[in-house]
Formats: C-alpha cells, structure tokens, sequence
C-alpha cells in the first residue's frame, strides 16, 4: 500500500529539469505574456544540447510540456532538419508527449528561423528559438544602456539605422529578425525570422514565446496583440520577394520558398514549410495560409512593395 | 548528408556512433586512469563546469573524447539537473589545508613561502626517454621534509592591513543561502560582487587568459602584483537541512589568488580576487587581474572591453560562447536567402532594372558598381 504512495526514484526529473527550475520559468513565461514585448530575465539552465542550439526555446517547451502535448519541432520550415529532429528526439525522451508535422495538430510548436504558412489556432503556443533577444544590439551593444532606451521607449537609434540603410541603399536592408513594436510599446526581434514571417505575429490567434538560452532572457506575443514592423509612412516594410517561383514538389506559389541550386546555374525552388508540403503533397486538406493572393490576412499590414527602380529621383515612391 | 532534408534522425546517430567509433570504447578503467593521470585537466573541467566531481569529470572527458567544451557541457548539463538542496558555509583561506601559497609582493612572508607542487621552475624538456621504454622516474628524487608544513597559514592581506597597506573591508556576513546564486538567477548589470566572482570561477580558462592578458599586456591601467597565490583543500562545511546539525560534507581543491595594485590616489592599494575549485593558477591569475580592472571601472566608462564586467562575464562563458559558435554549423538558409532577397535587390537597383543580362553580369566587373 505504501509503494502506491511513493514515486519510484528516477535518473532525471519528468521534463528533465528539475521542479524548482521548471516554476522559475513558468513565472517567467507568465510575466512575459502580462507585458508584451518586455524581455524577461530568467535563469536559464544548461540542457544537455548545445548551448545556441535552440536551449532557451527548449526550456520554455519543457516546461510547459505535458504528457498529453503534441509537439512539433522544426528548423528553417522542416520538421526533418538535423537539429530538429534532435530536439523532438530529447523532448519525447524527457516527456513522452507525441509529436506530429502537422502544425495544426500542435499544441507546442518548437522553431528556429521560421513561422508555419498555416494559420495557427487560439490555445496553441508557437516556441520561437531566440540567439539574440535584444534588438539594439547593433545599435547599442551595452544591455543596461538598451534597457534604459527601452523604458524610455526611445528607439531613435534603429529608426536611423533605417534611415541610414536608405540613404546608402535606397531601401531597408534589414534582412531576418526585423525589428518590430509590440503593442505599441515594446520593440523585439522577432527572431531570426525572415521578413515574410513577421506580418504573421500580428494579432495572431496563437500565444508565442521567444526564449534565448545564452542571453537568459523571454518574452512574449500574446493573442491578438499588435505586431508592427518598424517603417517609414512613405516607405512602406516589404517582405522578401517570392513572385515566380513555384515549389518544384506540390506547384505552390506564394509562400515562403527554399531556394535550391541546380548544377546548370539555375535555381529551383521547394517551400520551406514541409509540413504544409507534406499536406500539399498528399492531397491532404491544408488550412489556410497567412498569405493569400497576393495580401497577408489582416488587410494593410503589408502594403504593396515598391522597387528600388520604381523610386522616383528624389527617392519617393510612385505616388497613386 | 548534412542537408536538413530527409533522413535527418537517422544521419544524427549514425554520426554520434561514428564519433564514438573512433574515439575507442568507453570503459570503467579508462575513467579511473584518466582521473588518476590527469589531475589538472579534470581540475579545469570541474571548475568550468562548477561542478566538483572529479570521477563524473573524467567521465566527462572520456565519453567527449577529450573535447573539453563538450566535457564541461556534459557536466554543467547534469549539474543543472541536481535540486540545490544545501550551501555550504564560506570558505576562509586562513582555514584551507594550504599545499602551495607564494607572495611575489614580499620576499618572504608570515608563515613562509611554500612553493609546493609545480612545474614553474622545471625544464620544459619532452621525456623522450618515456617513449623508448626506459625506467619512468616521475616523482623520483622528491624528499619528504622530515618536519611536515604547517597545514594552514595567515593571510598575505592581514598582515598589509595591520601595515594600513590595504583598506579594511568589512566581511560579508551574508548567509550562505542569501549569498546571490548565479546559477538560479540571472545577472543584472551592473552585477553584485558575488555573481561577478562566480562568473569568473566558472568561466572558461583560455577566455579568462586572453582577456586577462590584455588588459596585463597594454589595455589594462594596472600592473598587478600577484600577492597571495593559493592551492589547497578546502573542507566543505554544511548545515544538515532538517537536523541543523554541521557537518563536512568532504574536501575539494580549490585555488584562490589574490593580486593587488596602487589604488587611484596612491595612498593605499586594491585588490582583484578569484577563486574556483581545482587547481588552475593561469585562469586565476587572469580572473583576479579582470576583477581588479573591472572593480577601477565599475564608475565611469571603461576604456576597453576588458574592463567592463558585462563584456568580460559574458564572454567568457564557456557553455554559452563555443556553444553559439558552433551553432552556425546549423542550416541557416533562410536567413541567408532573406539576406540574399536584399542584395539582390540593391544590386539591380545599382546596375538599372533594364539591363536584362543583369543577373548573368559579375558585379565587380561593372565600374558602377565600384563606384558605389
């Protein structure tokens, strides 16, 4: 009778941190989603990966993971990339959760560099991977100098960054991770996101977490929350051009697509979703993209792109 | 394949095996030799790792092959797993089973200089006479002193006190438990005391020395005189959690060194300080010339990166800084083809949208393009 009341002793904590880490980062994580954008310190311990390898999206996957969870965990769009089938291989080793491709199946849904092209649901939580939570790193390397330009909400250092890459270039050249306001308050990376995926945290139905191991620190998007990418009025923010290209497996366009080089010095192209790939493939029913005939889900968040050739001398966009 | 396509559970196991393959099996014997043979390397590990153990050390390097950022992961990893259950009381030098402990401040000093184990004063000459076989005579000619030293000795830093050579500090009676934890909290800057110098105790050995190098070597302000150098044994007194009752919970090595320089307005000097578990005198030398400089800058802005504790705690984390560079191992296609997207844009904005052989023309072959 006593046996039923005594846990059998266990190399490893269920999740495999211990309970006392596990509640840090659930407060956290609780913290995080009360103020969006806000990047919150936290311990973060050492997992048994690599630290940069996905540590802090981890911690926050293990500790909200359960038994009943269905995980999905991919890099770069594919479920089947090195470093994400090892993650899914520690998380349902430490766990027993089950684990799916299909993002809408997902309750916890791991990534590095990439946002689903299916729309995700309320009560799911996408785990972004974060290497680097502070976006005016590069414009201010020293965190307690960045902290105070964010309580001041001062952020006039990375709209001249824009600025600057205008003058130099005639258009931002802010490549993944582009930087963005939140709720109208706090400016985050997105993580190293492309800009294709940046419009899709915009009043989202789903909670993200972004989590960095190294950095020690999480914060938030939670439903429907504004998600602004910075912008200029006149020059409006403009995702990475995918017009012409066709995924050489399933014929779909308009999505994010890997670009492979071909030994004749072409290029093929093959979404980067393979999730969604897999469904398009098997004639499964997909849900619907983000992205649909030309125009993100929310009419406006993007507004029409306009090429460096089409700027007028001055620089201005073609007016009408 | 490396790709990040098809079959990537299989490949990933397939390389651990590899790894294993030609590292040679992983046997009970080859940790204890390791262990035994390799005092100073299990040393390093453990004070990277902040863990002291030196037969899951050895294992550690043993199961790594010898990739010591790997070994340090392996053992911080399991540290991270073991609930902090009890802290141990503070450690006074005064108290440490002292082996070795030299002054470069004094020619001698109370208690006497005791060089002890080390290699400072060999030949650095490879016992070539090993490999053809011959008689192994490590250890041969050491005498044992027929009065055994004393076990404990005063402290360097006392003794300048009473000389009003150093400021009076008042201790830190903080309890063991409230002492800030580096390893359950995270760090804000600028840092306590206490998570600084856990930072330095735990931090990797050869990004200490860089850095602690460079500020010796021409970025630093202060020259340090190395003013008390330690090795010892330190007995690990904890307070039973339900009985209350102290007790040793064991021995450890630990090093501790001390270097000192004339304070801003010369009438007294400062002191840098570290100390880590294990025997490792070049890391702490480094760590408590970094601690001197840092503490010279802690107001007003530092002249270099070495003086700035963020710089310095962050960048010489072992776990996290091989662990980021090794990251870029990983697929990064599409932040390189969000890049990619930009620069192609640029460059058909810089050679005009109406040359059609644009994307077949290199770039640095166009005058344009030079110019801009």
């Amino acid at each position: 009778m006593l046996k039923g009341l005594v846990s059998t002793q266990q190399a490893y904590s269920y999740a495999y941190l211990d309970p006392y880490a596990k509640r840090e980062i659930r407060r956290r994580i609780l913290k995080a989603i009360a103020i969006p954008g806000y990047q919150v310190p936290y311990a973060s311990r050492e997992l048994p990966i690599a630290r940069g390898w996905g540590t802090g999206g981890l911690q926050a996957t293990l500790a909200l993971v359960g038994p009943d969870s269905i995980v999905k965990v991919i890099d770069q769009g594919a479920d089947d990339s090195v470093n994400a089938a090892n993650l899914r291989r520690f998380i349902t080793r430490m766990t027993g959760a089950s684990t799916t491709t299909d993002a809408l199946r997902s309750t916890i849904l791991q990534s590095r560099h990439r946002i689903p092209e299916e729309r995700l649901a309320e009560g799911q939580i996408l785990v972004l991977q974060v290497p680097d939570p502070e976006p005016l790193r590069a414009v201010q390397p020293d965190i307690s100098k960045a902290a105070q330009l964010h309580a001041d909400f001062d952020y006039g250092q990375m709209w001249l960054s824009l600025y600057e890459q205008l003058v130099r270039f005639g258009q931002v050249v802010h490549g993944a991770s582009y930087p963005s306001v939140v709720n109208g308050r706090f400016l985050i990376s997105p993580s190293p996101i492309p800009r294709w995926d940046t419009p899709k945290l915009h009043q989202a139905a789903h909670l993200t977490i972004l989590a960095a191991g190294r950095e020690k620190r999480v914060y938030a998007v939670p439903p429907y929350t504004d998600v602004r990418p910075l912008e200029f009025s006149d020059i409006p923010f403009q995702v990475e051009d995918q017009t012409g290209r066709v995924c050489k497996t399933t014929g779909a366009q308009n999505q994010f697509m890997n670009e492979i080089p071909l030994e004749d010095g072409t290029a093929g192209y093959e979404l980067s979703d393979s999730g969604y790939a897999e469904k398009l493939a098997n004639n499964l029913i997909a849900g619907p993209t983000y992205y649909i005939d030309g125009a993100f889900y929310h009419a406006g968040i993007l507004r029409p792109p306009v090429r460096p050739d089409e700027l007028d001398p001055a620089g201005h966009p073609p007016s009408g | 394949m490396y790709i990040a396509t098809r079959g990537g559970e299989e490949a990933i196991q397939q390389s651990e095996a590899l790894y294993h393959l030609l590292n040679g099996e992983l046997k009970r014997e080859t940790v204890q030799r390791l262990q035994e043979s390799l005092p100073y390397l299990v040393d390093r590990i453990m004070g990277e790792a902040s863990l002291y153990c030196p037969e899951l050390a050895a294992l550690a390097i043993a199961q790594t092959g010898g990739d010591l950022y790997e070994a340090v992961l392996l053992l911080r990893a399991y540290r991270a797993t073991r609930p902090r259950i009890a802290y141990a009381q503070p450690v006074h030098a005064r108290e440490v089973l002292t082996v070795r402990r030299i002054s470069a401040a004094f020619k001698d000093v109370p208690g006497g200089q005791v060089l002890g184990p080390s290699l400072d004063y060999s030949h650095r000459l490879l016992r070539l006479d090993v490999l053809d076989g011959k008689s192994d005579e490590s250890g041969l000619g050491f005498t044992p002193s027929e009065r055994p030293a004393s076990p404990t000795y005063p402290a360097v830093a006392d003794w300048q006190r009473q000389q009003g050579l150093l400021r009076n500090q008042d201790a830190d009676d903080t309890p063991a438990g409230e002492i800030p934890d580096l390893t359950t909290e995270s760090v804000q800057f600028p840092a306590s005391r206490a998570h600084r110098l856990q930072a330095l105790a735990r931090a990797d050995t050869g990004g200490v020395l860089a850095l602690g190098y460079s500020v010796m070597r021409g970025y630093g302000l202060i020259h340090p005189t190395v003013n008390e150098l330690r090795l010892g044994l330190a007995e690990v007194m904890v307070q039973h959690p339900v009985t209350g009752v102290t007790f040793s919970a064991g021995r450890v090595r630990v090093s501790q060194c001390e270097v000192v320089a004339p304070a801003g307005d010369e009438t007294s000097y400062s002191v840098g300080f570290a100390a880590t578990l294990g025997w490792n005198e070049v890391k702490l030398i480094a760590a408590s010339t970094l601690d001197l400089n840092m503490a010279a800058h802690d107001e007003g802005s530092p002249q270099h990166p070495a003086h700035a504790e963020e710089f310095v705690m962050y960048h010489t984390e072992p776990v996290e800084s091989s662990g980021f560079c090794i990251h870029f191992k990983l697929p990064h296609y599409v932040t390189f083809s969000s890049t990619a997207d930009n620069v192609r844009k640029v460059t058909q904005a810089v050679l005009g949208a109406s040359n059609a052989a644009v994307t077949h023309m290199p770039v640095s072959a166009t005058p344009e393009t030079e110019e801009a």
